[in-house]
C-alpha cells in the first residue's frame, strides 16, 4: 500500500532524534498550555516562534503541532479539579466533570478524559492520513449561507443542552448571542455597545465569560452554602481509575465524540469549542438517562473530551492540504510554516512529502506520549480534590484571575471575569443554565456573520438561503428537530391534562 | 504528603505572580544610557501569520544585529488595525514601542471612527515592502481575462460579486475603485482576512476576490486559480505571477499599492529617531532578510522616513477621494446611523 510506505517513511523522520524530542518539548509544553487557564494555544506559538529560527523547518513544525494538540490533553484538568476550564473547548467538561470530582470520581472523570484525547486524538490522526485532499475538498462547499445554517441549527439544537426549561435555556442563548455582538465588528469595524470605552473593543473574550461564571460563579456559590458540606470519602488507588460500569458508558462516547469533532473540525470558526458542545448534545441524545446530565454524567466528559482532540486533527486538514487556516490557532502554524519558508497549499503532500508525513506520524507518536504523561498525572491531581474548601477556593480565585489577566493582559478583563462571576452565581441561584449562555456567544457571531455575507451572495433574497442544497439540508434537519420536539413537548402536555382530569 | 503537595503549589503560584509581578513596571527607568538599552517592542496590529505579521518576524530575526536589541513582536489584533494602532499612537514616544503600520491605517481615520488621526499622530520611520494587490479568480469559469470579466460584469449587473477583508480596508477600496474604472456594477462581501477570502473564492462564493498575491500563490501553481490583474506600476516579481498585467498596462487606472512599514508616536527625541532610522535601513537592506520576504512572497521596497512620509500623504489624498467617489464612505456612515 502507498500509504504504508509514506507512513514508514514518515516515521523513520519523525524517529530521529532531534524531531522526537522537538515531539516531547511540544506536548509536554501544550499539556501546560492546556491546564494553566487563559494561557492559550495561539500566545504560546507565537511567543516561542523566535525560538524556532534556527531550527531544521520539519521540526519547528513538529513542536508547534506538538503544543497545537498537547494543549487540549490537558484543558479538562482544571475544568474536573476546579470548575475553571483550561480552555475554551473545555468549558462543557465543567458541566458534568466537575460535579463527578465533587462526588468523588474525580480520578475517574480526569481518566476518562485522557483516554479519550487518545482515542479521538487517534481517530482524527487517521481520518487526517486518509481523507485529507478529498474532505478539504469538501469543506469548501460551504460558503457562508451553509455556515448560517450550520449556526442557526446549532443554536436551536445546542441552547437545550441542561435540564432546565426550553424558555430559560432560549433567554441565555439570546443574552448570549447579544453579548457576542459587543465590540468592533469583525466585517464593517465598527464599534457596537461599547458606550466608547475603548476596551471594549476587543469584545468579549469567550474564556473569559467561561472562567467567570463558572470558576467565580462557583467560589460565590460555596461561600453562601451551609457550613455541614459532605466530607469526601477517602480515595483508595482503586478508585482513582473508571470502575467497569463507567467504561462501559464512556467508550462508546469516546467513539460518538471523536468522529463528531472530526466533522465539526473541519469547519471554520472556533471548531474545537464547538465540538464540545455538539458531542455534549449527542451523548444526552443517546444516554438512557439523559437527567443524569449536569450532575456527574461520564459520558459528558468523555464525549466532549474526545470530540475537542479529534477536532484538532481535523483544522490541520484545510491547512495542510489547502493552507487555508480556518481557526485562530491554525493561523499562528500557517506562519510557522511560512517563517521557514514553506507555503502549505495543494502541492505541498506532494511536493515536500517528507515534511507532511513526517508531522503526521509525529502527531501518532505525540497522542501516544501525552496518554503517557497525562495518566500518571491523575493520581497527583486527585489529591487536591481533599483539599478542604477553604483552602481550595483562594486557590479557583487564584487561578481564574491569574488565567483571566493571561487572556490579554489586561486588568479591565479581570473587572469583568468578578462581574461574570457575580452573574454566574445569580443565574445559579435562580435556576438558569451557564452553558447556553457560552453557545449563544460562540455561535452569534458565526450566525450574523453567515447571515450578513450570505445576503449579499444570496442578492439579498433569504429564500435563496433555504433553496441552496447544502443550506436547505441542514435547516430542514433543524426543522425536523423542532418539530419533533414540539410535538413531544405537545404529547406530554396532553398526557399530563388527560391525568389531571382523571 | 497533602500538605506537601499544598505547600508546593502554593509556592509556585507565589513565585509565578512574583515574578509577573517583577517583569515590567518595576524596572528603573534607564535614562543615561545610550539608546536601545532594552528591547524594543514592535505593535502588529493584526493577528499573527498574516503578511504585516510576516514582516515584523522576519525582521525581527536580524533585529539584535542591526538595531542593537532584540524586537519583541506583540499582536493587538482587532477592528482591522486600529485596536493596536491606537495603542501604538498613544504609547510613549521614547523609541522603545514602535509598530508595523500598513496601507489601512490610512483608510481608518477617513471614516471618523478612530481614536487617532494616524498619518498625523505617527512618525514614518521607513518602508520596509510594496504589496501590490491582485484580483484572483476560480479557472474553470466563464471569465478568464480581465476584458472577458469586464464583459460578463457590463451584461450582468450586480451578479459579480468580489471578496475582500472588510469593509473600508484596502483590498475593499482596490475593488471598488476597479469597478469605478472599468464601469461596472459589483456587490461586495466583507470577510475577516485573506484566508478567509481565498476559501470564500475556492469554494465558488464570490467570483473575484482582492489580495495580497502571497496568499493565492500556492493555488495558483495548483491550476485552481488565475490571477488577472495587478494594481501598481510593475508587474511582480515573482516567477509564478510575473506574465500577469498591471491594470494599467490593460487600460485601467487602478494605481494603489498597499504598503508595508515601521512607524512610532508622533514626536520621538531627535537621537533616537536618527537611530532607528538607522537601525531599520541596516535590517530592511539586509540581503538575508530580502531573501527571506522574498521566500514568503514579499517585496522588499526599502524607502527613508522622510520618502515614507510623502507617500503617506500622497496616498491619502487618494484615498479621500476613492472613499467618497465610490460610494465605500456612505455605506460606513449609513452602518453607523
Amino acid at each position: 500500500m502507498d500509504v504504508w510506505s509514506l507512513l514508514l517513511q514518515g516515521f523513520y523522520i519523525s524517529i530521529s532524534p532531534g524531531n522526537l524530542s522537538a515531539c516531547i518539548i511540544g506536548v509536554l509544553i501544550g499539556t501546560l498550555v492546556g491546564v494553566l487557564p487563559g494561557i492559550d494555544t495561539v500566545s504560546t506559538i507565537a511567543m516561542l516562534l523566535p525560538f524556532s529560527y534556527g531550527m531544521d523547518s520539519t521540526t519547528a513544525l513538529i513542536l508547534f503541532a506538538g503544543i497545537y494538540y498537547g494543549s487540549k490533553y490537558g484543558g479538562s484538568t482544571t475544568s474536573i479539579l476546579l470548575n475553571v476550564p483550561g480552555e475554551a473547548a473545555s468549558t462543557v467538561t465543567c458541566l458534568d466533570g466537575y460535579p463527578m470530582g465533587q462526588k468523588g470520581r474525580g480520578g475517574a472523570a480526569l481518566a476518562v478524559a485522557a483516554i479519550g484525547s487518545f482515542i479521538a486524538g487517534t481517530i482524527g490522526v487517521i481520518g487526517l492520513t486518509l481523507f485529507a485532499p478529498p474532505l478539504a475538498q469538501a469543506a469548501l462547499a460551504f460558503g457562508p449561507p451553509e455556515y448560517f445554517a450550520l449556526a442557526l441549527v446549532g443554536l436551536i439544537v445546542l441552547t437545550k443542552l441542561t435540564g432546565t426549561s426550553i424558555l430559560k435555556s432560549g433567554l441565555m442563548a439570546a443574552i448570549g448571542v447579544m453579548l457576542g455582538t459587543v465590540g468592533l465588528d469583525s466585517l464593517s469595524g465598527i464599534s457596537r455597545f461599547t458606550f466608547g470605552i475603548g476596551e471594549l473593543d476587543r469584545g468579549f473574550d469567550l474564556s473569559i465569560l467561561a472562567m467567570g461564571v463558572f470558576g467565580i460563579g462557583e467560589i460565590l456559590t460555596v461561600m453562601t452554602q451551609p457550613e455541614d458540606h459532605p466530607e469526601i470519602p477517602r480515595l483508595k488507588i482503586r478508585d482513582l481509575y473508571p470502575n467497569r460500569e463507567e467504561w462501559r458508558r464512556s467508550v462508546p462516547a469516546m467513539f460518538r465524540g471523536g468522529i463528531a469533532g472530526f466533522l465539526v473540525g473541519l469547519l471554520p470558526g472556533p471548531a474545537a469549542t464547538i465540538s464540545s458542545f455538539v458531542s455534549y448534545a449527542l451523548e444526552k441524545r443517546c444516554s438512557k438517562n439523559p437527567a443524569e446530565f449536569g450532575h456527574g454524567a461520564i459520558e459528558g466528559v468523555a464525549g466532549p473530551e474526545a470530540a475537542n482532540n479529534s477536532a484538532i486533527a481535523a483544522t490541520m486538514i484545510p491547512l495542510l492540504s489547502l493552507g487555508l487556516p480556518f481557526c485562530g490557532a491554525t493561523a499562528i502554524l500557517l506562519s510557522g510554516f511560512m517563517i521557514h519558508g514553506i507555503t502549505p497549499g495543494p502541492a505541498l503532500i506532494t511536493q515536500q512529502p517528507e515534511l507532511f508525513w513526517g508531522l503526521i506520524v509525529s502527531m501518532y507518536i505525540g497522542n501516544v506520549l501525552l496518554l503517557i504523561i497525562n495518566l500518571p498525572l491523575i493520581g497527583v491531581f486527585v489529591q487536591l480534590l481533599r483539599t478542604p474548601l477553604n483552602i481550595l477556593m483562594p486557590l479557583v480565585a487564584v487561578v481564574t484571575l491569574t488565567g483571566a489577566y493571561a487572556v490579554n493582559n489586561s486588568v479591565f478583563d479581570l473587572l469583568w471575569v468578578v462581574l461574570f462571576g457575580i452573574l454566574g452565581f445569580f443565574l445559579h441561584r435562580t435556576g438558569f443554565e451557564p452553558a447556553p449562555l457560552i453557545i449563544g456567544m460562540v455561535i452569534g457571531p458565526e450566525l450574523e456573520r453567515g447571515l450578513v455575507q450570505g445576503l449579499i451572495i444570496c442578492n439579498g433574497s433569504i429564500w435563496s438561503l433555504v433553496t441552496r442544497p447544502i443550506a436547505g439540508t441542514i435547516l430542514s434537519f433543524g426543522a425536523v428537530v423542532l418539530v419533533y420536539s414540539a410535538g413531544k413537548w405537545l404529547y406530554k402536555a396532553g398526557n399530563a391534562r388527560e391525568k389531571i382530569k382523571c | 504528603m497533602k500538605k506537601k503537595i499544598l505547600c508546593l503549589v502554593g509556592c509556585l503560584f507565589v513565585i509565578t505572580i512574583l515574578s509577573s509581578g517583577c517583569s515590567k513596571a518595576t524596572q528603573p527607568a534607564a535614562k543615561t544610557t545610550k539608546y536601545p538599552g532594552k528591547p524594543i517592542t514592535i505593535i502588529v496590529p493584526f493577528s499573527v501569520g498574516g503578511g504585516l505579521d510576516l514582516a515584523a518576524r522576519a525582521l525581527e530575526k536580524g533585529a539584535a544585529k542591526q538595531l542593537g536589541q532584540p524586537l519583541i513582536v506583540v499582536n493587538k489584533p482587532g477592528g482591522a488595525g486600529a485596536v493596536g494602532w491606537n495603542e501604538l499612537a498613544g504609547s510613549s514616544p521614547d523609541g522603545y514601542t514602535i509598530g508595523m503600520v500598513a496601507a489601512d491605517m490610512l483608510c481608518l481615520p477617513l471614516y471618523d471612527s478612530t481614536k487617532y488621526n494616524y498619518p498625523t499622530a505617527l512618525e514614518p520611520l521607513a518602508q520596509v515592502s510594496a504589496v501590490p494587490m491582485v484580483i484572483a479568480i476560480q479557472t474553470g469559469q466563464p471569465w478568464q481575462t480581465l476584458d472577458e470579466l469586464i464583459a460578463y460584469g457590463k451584461s450582468h449587473p450586480g451578479q459579480l460579486k468580489f471578496g475582500h477583508g472588510g469593509v473600508g480596508s484596502f483590498p475593499h477600496v482596490i475593488g471598488e475603485l476597479f469597478g469605478e474604472a472599468a464601469g461596472i456594477k459589483m456587490e461586495q462581501v466583507p470577510f475577516r482576512g485573506a484566508g478567509e477570502v481565498t476559501t470564500a473564492l475556492l469554494g465558488g462564493h464570490v467570483q473575484l476576490i482582492v489580495v495580497n498575491p502571497m496568499v493565492v500563490k500556492e493555488h495558483v501553481r495548483n491550476g485552481t486559480v488565475k490571477v488577472l490583474a495587478v494594481t501598481g506600476e510593475k508587474r511582480l516579481k515573482e516567477p509564478l505571477l510575473a506574465d500577469v498585467p498591471t491594470f494599467k498596462e490593460q487600460g485601467l487606472n487602478v494605481m494603489l499599492n498597499n504598503w508595508y512599514g515601521v512607524a512610532a508616536p508622533k514626536d520621538l527625541p531627535i537621537e533616537v529617531k536618527t537611530e532607528l532610522e538607522a537601525g531599520l535601513k541596516a535590517a530592511v537592506t539586509d540581503p538575508e532578510f530580502q531573501q527571506e520576504m522574498n521566500n514568503m512572497g514579499l517585496q522588499v521596497e526599502y524607502v527613508d522616513a522622510r520618502g515614507f512620509g510623502e507617500k503617506w500623504l500622497a496616498d491619502n489624498r487618494i484615498f479621500t477621494r476613492v472613499v467618497q467617489e465610490t460610494g465605500i464612505l456612505d455605506v460606513i456612515k449609513a452602518q453607523k446611523k
